[in-house]
This record gives C-alpha cells, structure tokens and sequence, in this order.
C-alpha cells in the first residue's frame, strides 16, 4: 500500500514536471523565434495563408478570395477582420516577439509603415526579391517612394491613395445662399462658415476637441499638407512649429473661435452620429470617406457634393495625398511565396480595384484601375458630379514627399496634444507648437529645424 | 497579521534525526510538486521581469539594440510626460484611495451589522463590481458618462442640471476615473475589511458597552483598532493597485485630455506598443516599481503594527 503510493506520487511528480519543462521549452522557442526575414518562401501554388485588415478593406479582400482561388486552387485565404486601430498594437507586439503569431499578410497605413520598417528591419519581407519591383511606375505618384525603406527594400506594395476632400451638403450651402464653388481658401470657407451657422444653425465642420481617439489631428494633417509641409522635413528635423503649422492650427483656432466647430468626442461613432444628425455642413475627409458617407445615410442622396479642399494660402495647393495603405508581407512568414501571390491578386489587377472602389469608394493606388468607367461617370449620392474624377485630378497632381519617419506616432501625440489645449483652452497656436516640438525633441534626440 | 497559533505536537513525533536528509523517494515529492509552479512562474514572471531590467539599459537605434546605460533613466527625470503621469497618479493615490477606504469600512461596518436584513445580499451586491471585466466595466463607463448620449446626463437633465462633459474636460475626466475606480474596488476592500471585523471579539464591545461607550467611541476605540491591519493590507494593495492603474484611463480616456488622465501604466503602454521605444517603456516600469517599494515601505513604518 505505501509502496504503491509512493509509485504514484513519484509518477505525478515526473508527469508534473515534464509538463513543466515542456511550458518552459515552448516559451524559449517562442521568444526565440526567426527574427523575421528568415522565413522560407515555402510554394507559390500551395498553402494557408492569412491575412489581417480591418472593416471595410477586409470585407473587400475577402469577397475575393472565390476568384482568386479560381487561379489558385490550393492556396487557402484567411481574411481577418483585426479591427483599426487595434491591428498596430497587434502587429507590434509580433515584430516585437520577432515574427511570432503574425499574420502571412498585413494591411498597413502609410503613418504606422515607417515605424515598423526602422524599428523592426527584418519584421517585414522584401517584396523586391518576390517580384514586386516591376509594379514600380504602375502606382500614385509618391505612394512607391513612401514603402521603400532607406535600405532600398520593398517593404508593401500600395494598396490605396487617398486625397484630402471636402464632402459638403449642397443643401445646407444653397439654403444658407452660399456658393460652394467660390470659397478658395480656408479663410473664406471660416467667412462662408460664419453665414451657414447665422442662416442654418449648421456648424461648418466637427473636430474631436478632447482627441478622445487617436487620430483627431487628421484635419490638422490635411491642412499641413496642403501646403507642403509635414511633422518632420525629409531630413527628420522636426518642423513642428514651422510658419505652415503656425497657419493650419491659427486656422483651426479662428474656426472654433467663431463657433463653426461642433466637438465630436467620441471619435468615430460620434462623428457617424453626426452625419445622421445633420449637425455639420462640411466634412473634410479624404476619398474613402465618401463611401462611409453613401452607407451612412444613404437617404440623403443628391443633398452632398465633394470639391477638394480650398487652398490655404490663395492660389495654393488643393491637392494633397493624405493616407494612403498598403499591404506587406511577415518577414517571419513561412509561406511568402503564396502571400506575395495573394497581394499581387489583389493590387496589381486593376478589376478586383475597381470591385473595390465600387462597394466601398476606396481609391485605388493602381493608377490603371483609373481606365474604368466608374471613376468617370456622374455619382447620383454626389449630386451628379464626377466624384472619381475629382479625386483623380488630386492624384494626379504633383504630390511632395512625405516623411512621416518612426516617431510619427510620438509626433502625433504632441499635435493632438496641442490641438486640444487650442481647442478646450483657447492656448496660442505658434505658443503650444513651440512647446510640441521642444517635446518631440526631448523625447526623440531629433533637432528642431527653425 | 493574525495570531494564530500553530499546535505545536507534543508526542513523541520528533525523532532524533540521523545524518543529512537523502534527496530520494518520498523526500523528492515535493519537489516535483513545487517544481512546475517555480518552473512556469521563472519562465513568466522572473525572465520578463529581469529582462525588463536589461532592456531598460538599451535604446533601439535603426532597429538594432544599443547599450546606453542610465541614459533611459535620465530621460526619464527630464521628461515632462513622466512628470505628467505621475502628478496624476499621485492626484488618484491621495484623494480617491482614502475615500474609497473610508467608505470601504463604512461598508463593512454596516454588513457586520445585526441590524441589517439580507446580509449577504448586500455583500455581494457590492462586490460583484469587482467580478466585472475590467474592459467591459471601463467600456460601460464610457456608454454611461458619455456628454450627448450617456444615461447619466440624461437623469442629470430630468434634475435640471445641465451637461456634464464627464470625459471630455480635463477636471471631470479626473473625477469620472475616481467614480470608476470607487464603483469598482470599495467592494472588495469592503470584504477584506469585514473579514478582519468579524474576528474582533465581541466581549471588547461588551466591555465598551460597560464602560459607557456610546456607538462612535466604540467604533474610535474597538472597531478602528482591530480593523488596523486589515487597513494597513487595503491600503498598500489600493496604492499598489493605483500606482499601476492603466486599463480605466486607457479605455475611458484614453489619457487625455491634454494628459490630465495619463498615469504611468498608460504612459509605459504607449512608450512600448505606440512609439516602439522598449528600452524607455522598461525604465519607467521600474521606476514605478522603485516608487512602490518606497511607498509600500512607508505605508508599513507609519501603519503597521509596533509591537
């Protein structure tokens, strides 16, 4: 009896411990993973992929996984829908882990890229080696530019070039006797602004005040654009306080001085909650967003129409490239060679493009897709108008360099930072810049360029 | 803490023992026992933990990890984001915490009471909070304290009281955290606290009672006293707990605005998993884990028990 007890007792204890040291060989097998670049090619023709996007693109890209498998038969497609912005911690967090449980193909905003190529070199494949270098000049003027790491690697292929707009309610204009056509810069538009809220109790536009999500400093962004200029110059200086950025948030500031910015805390959901209300005249929103705008409220047809953005400073710029995505490849993955056909399928063929731009209005990188019809016919959302043709005139127009560097995110923070103490505080535009780019600084080791 | 004592066996059990105890047979089981626990908590908690330390000495530059000493720790004290996050924090520590604590023996005062029907319900009515996901809890704070379409400014309007930007004004992003953290752990401290409660003896109320003591001199004299360690417990948990805060802030404010609701957690969180920057994000956790240990320090010296 005790003898076969202690058995027993010494068989869990092995059995105990076995498990133990098999947790522990996982874990260091796990934090010691490829780091990234490493993984094989594996087939072209054969594999489980998986891919990773968020709402509407990942709606998209799996809606053409059937044609895709009409070519090939035995690579098996996985589109998961990670959600935005959860998707850039999770792809953080695996380069951070050196590869380990990313997906075969990601789908990666042109602000986040940077980040993820100089942080993690080798977390993202050279689509060069697989063959995408022959795409070079089918895509946006500057969109190749912006993937190619200074190592010269391709590190994404373009999927879409958004344009900054100007979704307006043409009824809203015509009631409050406003002629869209006639504001040129944003100093009329705060003017046309003042009329539309006297005539119709319409703000002219809606802002995060608080930034409550990430990305209230879109508006900002777009206007920096507009005229040139980013966060960093292509040095990586910081040009947080330069006189373009002075200008965008005085902008800013003059529009919420004069009562023309409803606050739309709450970020995403408020601003949908908006344009159900009717509570804003004008949305300042780059070309995907027409889509949003048409499932959103799809009652209100014929009452929008979409111009670009007015310049500025008179006789400005009223084109500016203000996000655009793309999609890469794991360096970690282990079936490259099926991914990289997955992408080119879905980038390179101008059809599966123009499918996506129908369902949800996102602008295509791939200037061929352009040829279609679609981008040239009147939209009865939109008024009549030619709103691909719109954007495509955006597009076409010469597009400076962005560089959005790997502390765009730092950067961004800042921006938004002083955005709210404008907005909630009435602070100084040139003084809070000031302080932002000391920050920015402080906090990367980059020079301020004054 | 409790006194407890340990019988001590007074047979003959404690044979005189006969050279060094071999390793083997039966000797062995509890080692094999222990060993996976040790094994899993060195692979999980002691390797993260000293690999932090590590890291805290390097900066990522191109992608390739620097040796940089102390320059992360020095950043660290001329950072103003740093400084930011822990005003706030102290901000939390020093109001919220002592509230929470004093409706906390309030709570437990009252669910020791003879007088109050359906005890348990009561108690687990107020604890319950704590079972809550903290995400699905911070989540259901955000629909609720929302400005335009929260239930909270809808009853506030039925009261005549206008809007209240609960989230969206830096001073009422402060207090909508401190609500959320109250709803949330009074409980649970509520519970520890009666826990302690319920082993005072009732013959030192019985001997107030003689003495005269009236109800508040008894709580001052008996009840304040006895609670003492249970105390002392809550509020080196709720100090550690609150130095760490992240997933409230994180997910009802995101910090903001304009940083008034940034604590050290959601600074650490963005430094690693927003900016990428390991190396920094490992030296404020151990600056916090510095600052712990002082304050857990501290908090033994000026609470704990002198004798």
């Amino acid at each position: 009896m005790d003898i076969s007890r202690r058995s027993v007792l010494r068989a869990g204890g092995a059995l105990a411990v076995g498990a133990g040291l098999s947790g522990l060989a996982a874990c260091s097998g796990s934090g010691s993973g490829s780091g990234g670049g490493a993984g094989a090619e594996g087939s072209a023709t054969k594999g489980d992929i998986t891919v990773w996007s968020w709402a509407s693109p990942a709606a998209e890209m799996k809606a053409l996984v059937p044609a895709f498998n009409a070519q090939y038969p035995d690579i098996k497609v996985t589109v998961q829908d990670i959600g935005n912005p959860a998707i850039w911690d999770k792809i953080t967090t695996g380069l951070a882990a050196g590869g380990s449980g990313l997906a075969d193909v990601m789908h990666i905003g042109i602000d986040y890229l940077p980040g993820y190529t100089e942080k993690f070199p080798n977390g993202l494949a050279d689509l060069g080696r697989l063959g995408a270098d022959t795409y070079k000049d089918a895509f946006a003027a500057g969109v190749w530019e912006s993937a190619v790491g200074r190592n010269g690697k391709v590190s994404a292929l373009p999927m879409e070039a958004n344009s900054g707009g100007f979704y307006y309610r043409s009824d809203i204009f015509e009631q409050a006797g406003v002629d869209v056509k006639s504001i040129a810069t944003w100093d009329d538009a705060i003017e046309a602004g003042k009329v539309v809220k006297a005539k119709t109790g319409k703000y002219l536009l809606g802002l995060d005040k608080p930034a409550s999500i990430p990305d209230a400093a879109n508006f900002f962004q777009m206007l920096l654009q507009l005229q040139g200029a980013f966060y960093f110059d292509l040095d990586g200086g910081i040009t947080l306080d330069s006189a373009e950025s002075v200008k965008a948030m005085t902008i800013i500031k003059q529009l919420n001085d004069a009562g023309l910015v409803a606050d739309l805390s709450g970020g995403w959901n408020a601003q949908i909650a908006a344009i159900k209300a009717e509570t804003c005249a004008v949305l300042p929103m780059p070309t995907w967003y027409g889509g949003i705008i048409e499932d959103t409220v799809p009652d209100q047809k014929g009452k929008w129409g979409v111009r670009l953005p007015p310049a500025v400073r008179r006789g400005g710029s009223t084109a500016a490239t203000v996000n655009s995505t793309y999609l890469s490849i794991a360096g970690s993955s282990k079936q490259q060679a099926a991914a990289w056909k997955f992408v080119e399928f879905v980038l390179t063929r101008p059809e599966n493009l123009v499918k996506i731009y129908k369902d949800k209005g996102i602008a295509p990188a791939l200037m061929k897709a352009y040829d279609d019809p679609v981008f040239h016919t009147p939209s009865e959302f939109f008024g009549g108008q030619q709103k691909g043709e719109v954007f495509l005139d955006a597009l076409k127009a010469p597009s400076p360099a962005v560089n959005y560097s790997s502390d765009y995110a730092r950067a961004l923070k800042v921006v938004t930072d002083a955005q709210t103490k404008v907005l909630l505080k009435g602070a100084d535009p040139a003084e809070v810049l000031k302080q932002a780019a000391d920050q920015l600084a402080q906090q990367t080791g980059r020079r301020v360029v004054r | 803490m409790s006194t407890a004592t340990t019988q001590r066996p007074t047979g003959q059990q404690a044979a005189p023992r006969s050279g060094p105890p071999r390793l083997t047979g039966r000797r062995l089981a509890p080692y094999a026992f222990v060993l996976p626990a040790v094994a899993l908590f060195a692979a999980f908690k002691l390797y993260p933990i000293g690999w932090s330390l590590v890291l805290s000495l390097y900066k990522s530059v191109d992608g390739t990890d620097t040796f940089v000493g102390g320059d992360n720790y020095t950043r660290l004290l001329h950072d103003p984001l740093f400084w930011t996050a822990l005003k706030n924090t102290a901000v939390i520590l020093v109001i919220q915490v002592p509230i929470m604590l004093a409706l906390a023996t309030a709570l437990a005062v009252a669910f020791n009471s003879r007088l109050l029907r359906a005890r348990s319900l009561f108690r687990l009515g107020f604890f319950l909070p704590m079972v809550t996901g903290l995400v699905a809890y911070g989540v259901i704070f955000s629909v609720l304290l929302n400005e335009k379409y929260g239930l909270v400014n809808w009853l506030l309007h039925f009261a005549g009281i206008g809007p209240v930007p609960w989230l969206t004004d830096p001073l009422w992003a402060k207090i909508s955290l401190a609500l959320a953290l109250t709803w949330h752990y009074t409980g649970y401290n509520a519970v520890i606290l009666l826990a302690r409660l319920q082993s005072i003896p009732a013959e030192l109320y019985d001997a107030a009672a003689v003495d005269g003591a009236g109800p508040w001199k008894a709580f001052r004299h008996v009840t304040l006293p006895g609670l003492r360690p249970a105390l002392l417990l809550t509020t080196v948990l709720s100090t550690i707990g609150t130095l760490q805060i992240f997933d409230e802030p994180f997910i009802l404010t995101h910090g903001g605005p304009d940083n008034a609701t940034l604590t050290i957690g959601v600074y650490l969180y963005q430094n690693a998993f927003t900016y990428f920057d390991f190396g920094y994000a490992s030296a404020i956790a151990y600056a916090l884990a510095i600052l712990i240990g002082i304050l857990g320090l501290i908090q033994f010296k000026v609470l704990g028990d002198k004798s």
